[in-house]
This record gives structure tokens, sequence and C-alpha cells, in this order.
């Protein structure tokens, strides 16, 4: 499957915090062990009870769409040929208070609003530079 | 201690499209503030401080040397990128004078775009973006208009609100500028169907919702009253000012609890409890707008109305012209005027209070200056009539 924006679309440097996102093939949210409050992005330290013992949780890849934004204007000669596109904010089942973004797969931008029920599909991608294989989260309109 | 320092001058270069500027960003910043002094009656010899904010390239010792300045005793600027602390860069300045640190602070913002490169353009964008960028670039989300967007969409969902409340935030700030001759959108004036015939830069924004990207700078001095009291001009005191940290950085302002918001609800009570008045006594409003949404949302959450009630609150002219209910950007701000990262509206707050504004509102007691755009740290200054 190509990427949303192509295979030569910009990919995310991995680090601790964000190579469970991008590399499991699942939605997973950080949470800590103390409290069990989600933090998305991922810290260091929990934002509610700054306990230090921190896991991420597999959760079900469903979820609500919570804002969109269709953008027409390219401020990246990358994304010329690929607008109009919608950025997405979406809740996550089963991580109360996390939000992810992304992009919709299966329906045109103006076909996207509030409220509708999205499932993760995964993209593949590579980091030519360190070999890494990625899992890029997007989303389907169910 | 609130009270104890005066704003005594403001000062601007000419404001120019980005990239037109003749001049480099540091004679732009030399020009503003060699004018703000001039303006105040002072001795540039005798200033001993600088104030700015986000990453400012104009060095305090450089501008030192080529100001003539005897002796430098405050230099200091405000963490986090943005025209957020534009109000926080007059409260360092503020701080500095109330506490005796120094007598005579400039407190600017200067950029020329041609010279050093487009402000907002995605940086750190190789291959592989890293950090906070990791988490959004990977979706198409690079720009503060595409963040704003998000943010104003779901606000606007929440709140019943539709496009007409953009379109007359900017309409206001076009209408006003036809009356300011430094205003770069002077001369071109804005109609609500040219407004709506206008592209989409990313829903809800149109090319009118957005501010255009300008070189230029603007300077304040800010000193005590005692040294004010010989000026020409009447000093404008700085009644309180306040800055809104908090957790709402980066990409967890996408969070549930952020989400539908902005981040003008500290700010806003900080500033009302400081200077103990409520938002109605005040008299006339410069309110960042890097894009119109941020505006509306800040309106509803500083307390001027009801989140329900925007739309209804600035319909119908009610924030366009000197006699508005609420005179607002009177210079034309960010949109209309130029877009000095948001610190030509502290020059125009101040020219508020002394009278001399080219949209000029009526008896003005207290004038308000908020920082923006909305993400963590805003700030606001409030001025008075002395
Ligand atoms: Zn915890």
């Amino acid at each position: 499957m190509a990427r949303h924006f192509g295979d030569d679309w910009l990919i995310p440097a991995l680090d601790p915090f964000n190579e469970s996102w991008f590399t499991a093939g699942k939605i997973t949210v950080q949470s800590c062990d103390d409290c069990g409050v989600f933090q998305h992005p991922p810290e260091d330290v929990c934002g509610s009870c700054q306990g230090t013992a921190l896991s991420f949780v597999e959760c079900s890849g469903e979820g609500t769409v919570e804002s969109v934004a269709v953008v027409h204007h390219p401020v990246h000669p990358g994304l010329s040929d690929h607008c109009p596109y919608a950025i997405v904010v979406v809740s996550l089942d089963g991580a109360p208070g996390a939000n992810a973004i992304g992009n919709i797969l299966n329906r045109d931008p103006g076909d996207i609003s509030i409220g509708q029920r999205v499932r993760a599909v995964f993209e593949p991608a590579k980091d030519a530079k360190t070999g890494a294989d990625l899992l890029i989260p997007q989303w389907e309109v169910v | 201690m609130h009270g104890q320092a005066v704003v005594a001058g403001v000062g601007e270069s000419t404001y120019y499209v980005r990239g037109r500027s003749p001049d480099s960003e540091f004679q732009l910043t030399c020009t503003a503030i060699r004018r703000a002094v001039e303006d105040a009656g002072l001795d540039l010899a005798k200033v001993d401080g600088f104030v700015s904010y986000m990453d400012q390239r104009n060095d305090p010792l450089r501008l030192a040397h080529a100001l003539g300045i005897d002796e430098l005793r405050w230099s200091n600027t405000c963490w986090a990128g943005g025209g957020n602390n534009a109000a926080a860069a007059v409260q360092l300045a503020d701080a500095a004078v109330s506490g005796g640190y120094a007598d005579t602070v400039v407190a600017f913002r200067g950029l020329a775009q041609g010279q050093f490169g487009r402000f907002g353009r995605p940086r750190g964008l190789s291959n592989a973006a890293q950090g906070d960028m990791g988490w959004k670039a990977p979706y198409g989300l690079l720009s503060p208009a595409q963040e704003c967007a998000l943010h104003t969409a779901r606000y606007m969902h929440d709140h019943g609100i539709s496009q007409e409340a953009l379109c007359d935030i900017s309409l206001a700030c076009y209408a006003n500028a036809q009356l300011n001759p430094r205003a770069l959108r002077n001369g071109r004036p804005l109609t609500r169907e040219e407004y709506h015939e206008s592209r989409w830069i990313v829903e809800p924004f149109h090319l009118f919702d957005c501010c255009p990207e300008n070189d230029g700078a603007a300077a304040i001095v800010v000193t005590t009253p005692e040294r004010a009291k010989d000026l020409k001009k009447s000093g404008v005191p700085i009644l309180a000012c306040a800055q809104g940290l908090g957790p709402k950085y980066g990409f967890h302002a996408f969070q549930e609890k952020y989400l539908s918001g902005m981040f003008y609800g500290n700010v806003g009570e900080a500033i009302w409890q400081r200077a103990g008045v409520k938002p109605s006594d005040v008299d006339v409003l410069q309110l960042y707008e890097n894009f119109t949404g941020p505006v509306m949302i800040a309106l509803a959450e500083m307390g001027f109305c009801e989140p329900g009630e925007v739309e209804a609150f600035v319909a119908n002219g009610a924030l366009e012209g000197p006699n508005a209910k609420l005179p607002f950007n009177t210079s034309g701000g960010n949109i209309g005027e130029a877009y000095i990262h948001g610190f030509e509206l502290v020059n125009e707050a101040v020219r508020q209070v002394r009278g001399d504004s080219t949209c000029q509102a009526k008896d003005v007691e207290l004038s308000l200056v908020v920082g923006g755009p909305g993400y963590a740290p805003g700030s606001a200054v409030l001025f008075n009539r002395a």
C-alpha cells in the first residue's frame, strides 16, 4: 500500500517515545503504571502523578474524529500534488483523554466530519538511513 | 508595584511586504528604537535596558554599541516561539523599571525575512522529522495555520459558530487599516463577498483570515514616572501585565482537554484580577490575530462574551472603526497594518491612551493588548490613562 502522501514523504525519526506508535502495527498509548492515566504524546514523567513507571498499552484501534482541517495551500512542495487533504484529530477508544493526529484514507476531504467513527490502518514505510521498518498509523471511516 | 512604570514613547520602522525591505533587520530595529526614544524626548545614550521575545536575533550588546548606549544594565528575553510574548516583553520591561534594575528599557521586535528567510516555514524537515514535528509532519501537519484551524474547527462545531464570525473579524482589521497610513493594507479595502470568494488556505481559514508576512520593527520605551514627568508627552502607565504559562504546548495542545479552545483563559483571569477591572471596562482592544480563529476564541476565553455569543458579539461591525461597540485592532493589526509578530499592537495600544491613533476611540481609560496566538505562553498588558 502506497503512503497517503507518497512513499517519499517525510517519516518520523524514531525515538523511545514514538517508536511504539510508529512501528507496533497496532494502536498503543503510554499509560502510567501508578495512576493509570493515559498520555499522548508519551513523556518521561506522568503529568498526573509524576510517576516514572510508564508502559505502552494496546488499544482497540478504533476511535472518533474530534476535529478536521482541510488543507488547500501546500506549505511544502512535496504536498503540492496532494492538496486538498484533511488532517484529523482522533480520540482513541480505550485511552480516555488521548488524541492522535492522522489522515483519513477512504474518504474525500469534504466528506470527513467531527463525530465519525474510524478504525486504524497502517502504512508501511522504511527509514532509508537506519533501515528501520515503520508502520505509520492512519485511519479509515468505519 | 503596578502603575509604577510608564511607556514614554513608541516608534516603528517603515513596514514592508516580506522580503522587500531595503534595510537590514538590524537597521530596521535600530530605526524603530531611535524613533521610540525620540518620541519620548529621551537621550538615546541613557537607555539602559533591552527586552524582546521569540529568538530575537538583534543582540542587546550589538544594539547598545550601535546606538551609543552609555551602560547596559538589563537585557532579557521571553522563552517560546510565536508572537505569544509580545505583551510579555512589556512585562519584562515593567519588571526591570518597577524593580529598580534599570531606568529606561526598550522593548522591541524586529524582523527582515528577506535577509533571514521566512519565519513560519517548517523547520527541521529532512527525510525524518524529529521530536514534536515527528508526530505531525508524517500527516502533513506543518504550519501554525493548520494547527490553529484544528482548534478553530472544533470550537466552531461545539458552539455553533459560522464562517461569518471569522469574516467579521477580518473585515474589522481591513476597515481599520484604511485609516492608518502606516498600514500595508491601506488602500486595499475588503468586502464580505471578496472574503468568501477568496481561496482557502486551510479550512476554516480563507486567505483573508491569515495575516500576511512582513518585515519591519516596532519598539516602545519604558521608564519611571519621575523621569517621564519632564518629557514632552505624558507617559502611559502600565496598569497590569500577565503571562499565561501552562501545560498546553506542542503536540499536547491536541489532547482532549485542550482541543476545543486555545490559551487565553488564565491570561484573562490574571489581568482582570491584577488590575481590578472586568472585560466590559476595556475601552479599546488590540488582540493578536495571526489567524481570525484564535481571536474569536480569545474573546470568549478572556470573558468578553460567552462562547455561544461570539458570533453575535462580533457581528454588524461591532469591532469596526473608532466608534465600534468594542474598538478592536484599530491600527489594522497583524492582518491590516503589518505582522511585526504582534509588537505593532503594543504601539497601537499606547497610542490609544495618548489619543493619537489613526482610528482613535473616544475617552480611552483602559487599553488592552493581548499577545497570541493561543499556544502557551499567552500574554497581555493593560495600559491606563495617567
Ligand atoms: Zn501517574
